[in-house]
This record gives structure tokens, C-alpha cells and sequence, in this order.
């Protein structure tokens, strides 16, 4: 890990337009190295949108986003910004890791070679030692005994468990979940957080997207609430969930405790 | 009652009910048999058929008209010509295919071209344009563009910078040219039913493998084409039987290297015309039975992963509808 005041995350003033509908409208945000930051707020608010301007899913139109110290999508020469090649933005997106809300897995592969697919491709890496590596993530995820599986054969909480396994095979420094829990059943979600929980124990820097106030409440470090495309209001979950400012924060969190 | 528990209870005589009876199936059955029982009959009592000309020699020392050398020949030109044409169509369909769906505008365009070309003229009329386009050009190879106007231009007459070339009449003629007409039109045909795969898959999957790190080539190989494969084998096997049947408009070329043209031979040479279009329909119904086998096992292949889902999903929708609840909503990939 890199020092622990490091800023993985750095957001200054970010905006993204679909058209015309302006869905970030000056976003800043800042997310330390080992920390777990916790985006709530209403559906349509952009933390969405926002997550996946972090790893360059999509393009912005104003401000700036650095991951670990570094332009996210641009160089940056003599004061002006080159767009990056699609084989510089693949090679940013390798420390990056994703979880999606529809899991997304790769239904034509068995989950271990979902999990190894990215590290033998992507990085070239030694094929047994990856397949060694992948076996012990899914393990760790609770799934040893399912590697020869196909994602069909497995529950939601499975897939998305498998889903974690294939991100953090690729030896992320920051880890970004985009309602990784929505898309499940109820009694599923636990084993999902549960994992999530145990990585956040480890140090992974995590950005986590997510309508489940009481993990952002025991895990997060920061809480952001966002709201039409603004920040609302951030900081520890002991201020932003239990002692809210501003009334827009009170009024989502009235409706959602 | 009412405090008997579960399993205290007797547990009740299995249902033992009068099935409901199909009559219609069985009065279709009947006619069926009776319609089948007049179909052989023809087939064995009418001399006109004349089976021994098919199958045992259909002139004195000679074997059956569907095997007889110059028709093996030809079946063996029939099915050369549509394993290469159909080549030449699935390589030019998929690269069209991704052509047509790059963020290159001048790549689209020149996808949109080639289809609307290909698809906009019958395969019958390319037939006959490929085997006479040796006209345009007596010499066809590889050299500077434009040379012998350059050459004018410095006052060379007839500057020829060709370092490689052959006689067009000798390679665009005869095979070739059948091959390349229906290769190039089956290109168009190819490239719809791919882009159509591609488009099918859905755009989470080649998010998850960008957010991965992989290249844009590494994820339409390994994660869109594979699964877009499902969709795109059923359409492709039919474009291979087609092709098969279409391989007799190479007679027009001509091409005399193909099965149904050496039937046709026989029949204008020896006037028997029922028997030799029946050995045709028989040869082409091998073909095509064989396909079918091949596009079964070729369908299995690429539904790995998938079979039991479909089965699973039946069977969480039985349960659903016996519990009088809501079709349970798919999840994500599956």
C-alpha cells in the first residue's frame, strides 16, 4: 500500500452532460488511500455516473479526476489536455477494479476462468500461478468448491461474489462497487457485505456505491450523500448518517431508516 | 383435526384420473399412414421412376446416374465450392460486422456500401457478371496505380511498373469466379446476421471485460463474439444450406464443376428427365442432412454455460405460477 494520507481518489469539480441533461454539476470529492467511502442518495442523483468517471467508463466534460496522483483518461502536456490511447486508458483500468450491479459475469466461462481471464490476457501472467492465485480468491469469497461452475448454475449472492474474486485478481489498488447489492434478494445480501467487509479489514481502498445505510454507517470511513448531481454533504458516517445538516440529507434518510 | 400435525396425517391415495382423450391425433395419424401407404406405392409401382437408371446403371456398362464419375465430379465441385465460398462469406461477414459497428465513420460507411452492393443484386446476375469481367482487363496484378497514365504524363508510352500479374481470362473465370460471386454476396449476408449477434449481447458484458483492462479486440474475441455465436450459428446454418442449392448458379459462370449441371448433362444427352432430377433431389437432401447434423453439434458447443439455464428458468417459472406469485425476474448475465 502507498501512504496512508496518499489521495487515491481526487475529484475536482467534475461535470458529465448526456446531451442536454447535466447529470454532475461539480463534483469534488477526496478518498484516501485505505479508506471506504460511501456514496449514497437518491436514484437519478449521478453516483452512478459518477463511479464510472473514475475508471473512464464514461468520458467528462469539465474538471479533473485522479487516481493515485494520476489524470484519469488524459495526459497532461504544456498546460493542455491529450486524450489518452484506448491501450493507455486499458492500462489505467488494470488498477481499478469494478463490481456492477448485474454481476456481469462472463456466462460462456466457468467461474474460474472468469477469474483468470483478465490476469492471463491483460497482464500475460504465468498460467498455473494465476490459476493457483484464482482458486485462493474464491476461496477467500467463500466459493472453493464452485470454480468449475458456470455463473448460471449459481445464486445472485454466488455471482456477485464470483464478480469480487475476478476484480481483485487483478491486484486492484482501489476497488469501485456500483450497487453491488441491489440486483439481489434480501437474504442474499449479507454474504455479499460480508465479503466486502472482510476487504475493507484488509486496507482496499473502496468506493462503494450503495442504498445500504447500515454498511455505509459500520464500514464507511466517509459518507458522501449526493443529490441532483451535487455533493450534499460528506464526511464521517457518525455526522452525515446520525447527525445530518442539511435537509435534503434528512428528509432521503428519514425515508430510507 | 385442525391440531393434527403434518406428518400425522395419512398421506393421500396418488390421483388416478381418465386422461383427456386426443381424438384429432389419432384421425391425423390415419391420414397420415394413408398418404405415406400412396407415396410408396408410387415410388415402387411407377415404372417411370426407373430406380435401376438411378441407382444400378443407367447405361450399358455404366453405373447409376447418381454415380456415375461425372457426377461425383461434379457433387465433389458442389461441395468444394460452397465450404469456400461460405469461407470466403463468414471471414468477410464478421469483419463487415465490426466494420459496420466501429467508432471508424469512414470503416461504417464502407460496410454500408458493401451491403447495400451485395445484397442489391441477385446472385444469379453476379454469376454471370464475375465469369465475363475478364473483359475490362486482359492482365490482372499488383503494381503502382495509374501507371500508364503517370508514364504519359513524362512522355513514356506504355510505362507498365506491374512486378506480378496473370492472364485475367486464366483467373477470373470458370471456379474463381463462381467461387468469388458468391463468396462476396454471401460477405453482405454474413455481415447482417453477425452484426446482428453482436448486437445481442448485452453491453454490460463488454463493460465488465473494459472495466478488466482488456483491449477492444481482446473483448469482442473472448467475451462478445464467443456468446454472440448462439445467436449467429442458427441463421449461418441456413445460409450454408442455401448455399449449397445456390451453387448450382455457377452454371451460368459457366462453370461445369458442379453437380447439378452434370445431371442436367446426362439428362439432355440421354432424354430421361424424371430419374435424373430425382437423383438430384436425393444428393441434395444428403447434403443437407449432413449439415443439419453438424450445425446440431456446432450449436451445442457454443451453448455451453447455458443449457441449464434454460431449464433452470423453466423450472423457477413452474414454481412461480404453481404459487400463484410473480415470474421471478432474471438475474443479471444469465
Amino acid at each position: 500500500m502507498t501512504d496512508a494520507t496518499a489521495e487515491m481518489v481526487r475529484a475536482d469539480n467534475v461535470h458529465k452532460s448526456f446531451g442536454s441533461l447535466e447529470v454532475l454539476k461539480g463534483i469534488d470529492l477526496v478518498v484516501k488511500s485505505g479508506e471506504v467511502c460511501c456514496v449514497l442518495g437518491p436514484s437519478g442523483s449521478g453516483k452512478s455516473t459518477f463511479l464510472r468517471c473514475v475508471n473512464h467508463l464514461e468520458k467528462i466534460n469539465a474538471g479533473k479526476i485522479f487516481v493515485d496522483g494520476d489524470l484519469v483518461g488524459y495526459h497532461e502536456r504544456g498546460g493542455k489536455l491529450h486524450e489518452m490511447k484506448d491501450s493507455e486508458v486499458a492500462r489505467q483500468r488494470q488498477s481499478i477494479g469494478m463490481v456492477f450491479q448485474r454481476f456481469n459475469l462472463f456466462p460462456h466461462m466457468t467461474v474460474l476462468q472468469n477469474v483468470m481471464e483478465a490476469p492471463c490476457r491483460v497482464k500475460k501472467e504465468n498460467k498455473s500461478a494465476v490459476r493457483d492465485r484464482a482458486a485462493a480468491l474464491l476461496d477467500r469469497v467463500g466459493l472453493g468448491d464452485k470454480i468449475d461452475s458456470y455463473p448460471s448454475q449459481l445464486s445472485g449472492g454466488q455471482q456477485q461474489r464470483v464478480a469480487i474474486a475476478r476484480a481483485l485478481a487483478m491486484r486492484p489498488k482501489l476497488m469501485l462497487f456500483d450497487e453491488p447489492t441491489s440486483a439481489l434478494d434480501p437474504e442474499l445480501v449479507g454474504e455479499v457485505l460480508d465479503v466486502m467487509k472482510d476487504l475493507a479489514r484488509d486496507g482496499m481502498t473502496m468506493v462503494v456505491v450503495t442504498h445500504e445505510i447500515g454498511f455505509a454507517r459500520e464500514v464507511g470511513d466517509t459518507v458522501v450523500f449526493m443529490d441532483g448531481g451535487v455533493v450534499v454533504e460528506a464526511g464521517p458516517p457518525a455526522e452525515v448518517i446520525a447527525n445530518p445538516q442539511q435537509e435534503r440529507t434528512k428528509a432521503f434518510l428519514s425515508k430510507v431508516l | 383435526m385442525t391440531d393434527l400435525k403434518q406428518s400425522e396425517r395419512a398421506r393421500p391415495e396418488p390421483i388416478k384420473a381418465v386422461p383427456v382423450r386426443h381424438p384429432g391425433r389419432w384421425i391425423t395419424i390415419a391420414v397420415l399412414i394413408v398418404l405415406i401407404a400412396m407415396f410408396v406405392h408410387v415410388l415402387v409401382t411407377n415404372d417411370q421412376f426407373r430406380w435401376r437408371f438411378i441407382f444400378l446403371e443407367y447405361a450399358p456398362g455404366k453405373r447409376g446416374v447418381m454415380f456415375t464419375e461425372p457426377v461425383l465430379e461434379g457433387l465433389r465441385g458442389t461441395i468444394l465450392l460452397t465450404i469456400s465460398s461460405m469461407a470466403i462469406g463468414i471471414v468477410l461477414g464478421v469483419v463487415i460486422a465490426i466494420m459496420r459497428l466501429s467508432d471508424n465513420p469512414i470503416l461504417r460507411w464502407i460496410a454500408f456500401v458493401y451491403t447495400w452492393f451485395f445484397r442489391a443484386i441477385p446472385r444469379l446476375v453476379l454469376a454471370v457478371l464475375f465469369g465475363n469481367l475478364n473483359i475490362l482487363w486482359d492482365r490482372i496484378g499488383f503494381g503502382l496505380p495509374f501507371d500508364r497514365q503517370i508514364g504519359h504524363l513524362f512522355g513514356i508510352d506504355n510505362l507498365n511498373t506491374q512486378f506480378y500479374s496473370v492472364k485475367a481470362s486464366d483467373l477470373l473465370a470458370g471456379f474463381v469466379a463462381g467461387m468469388l460471386a458468391l463468396g462476396l454476396s454471401e460477405g453482405a449476408y454474413m455481415a447482417e446476421i453477425v452484426r446482428a449477434g453482436i448486437q445481442s449481447i448485452d453491453p454490460g458484458q463488454a463493460e465488465a471485460a473494459t472495466a478488466l483492462g482488456l483491449s477492444r479486440g481482446q473483448v469482442l474475441r473472448r467475451v462478445v463474439l464467443p456468446q454472440a455465436m448462439r445467436v449467429i450459428v442458427p441463421p449461418t446454418g441456413n445460409e450454408v444450406i442455401a448455399m449449397v442449392k445456390d451453387t448450382s448458379l455457377v452454371a451460368y459462370v459457366p462453370v461445369t464443376f458442379e453437380l447439378f449441371f452434370q445431371l442436367n448433362a446426362i439428362k439432355a444427352r440421354t432424354f430421361v428427365v424424371l430419374p435424373v432430377l430425382v437423383a438430384a433431389v436425393i444428393w441434395y437432401l444428403i447434403l443437407c442432412t449432413v449439415l443439419m447434423v453438424a450445425q446440431f453439434f456446432v450449436e451445442r458447443h457454443f451453448g455451453r454455460g447455458y443449457g441449464t439455464t434454460g431449464q433452470a428458468r423453466q423450472r423457477l417459472r413452474d414454481i412461480g405460477v404453481e404459487q400463484g406469485g410473480r415470474i421471478p425476474a432474471e438475474g443479471g448475465s444469465t
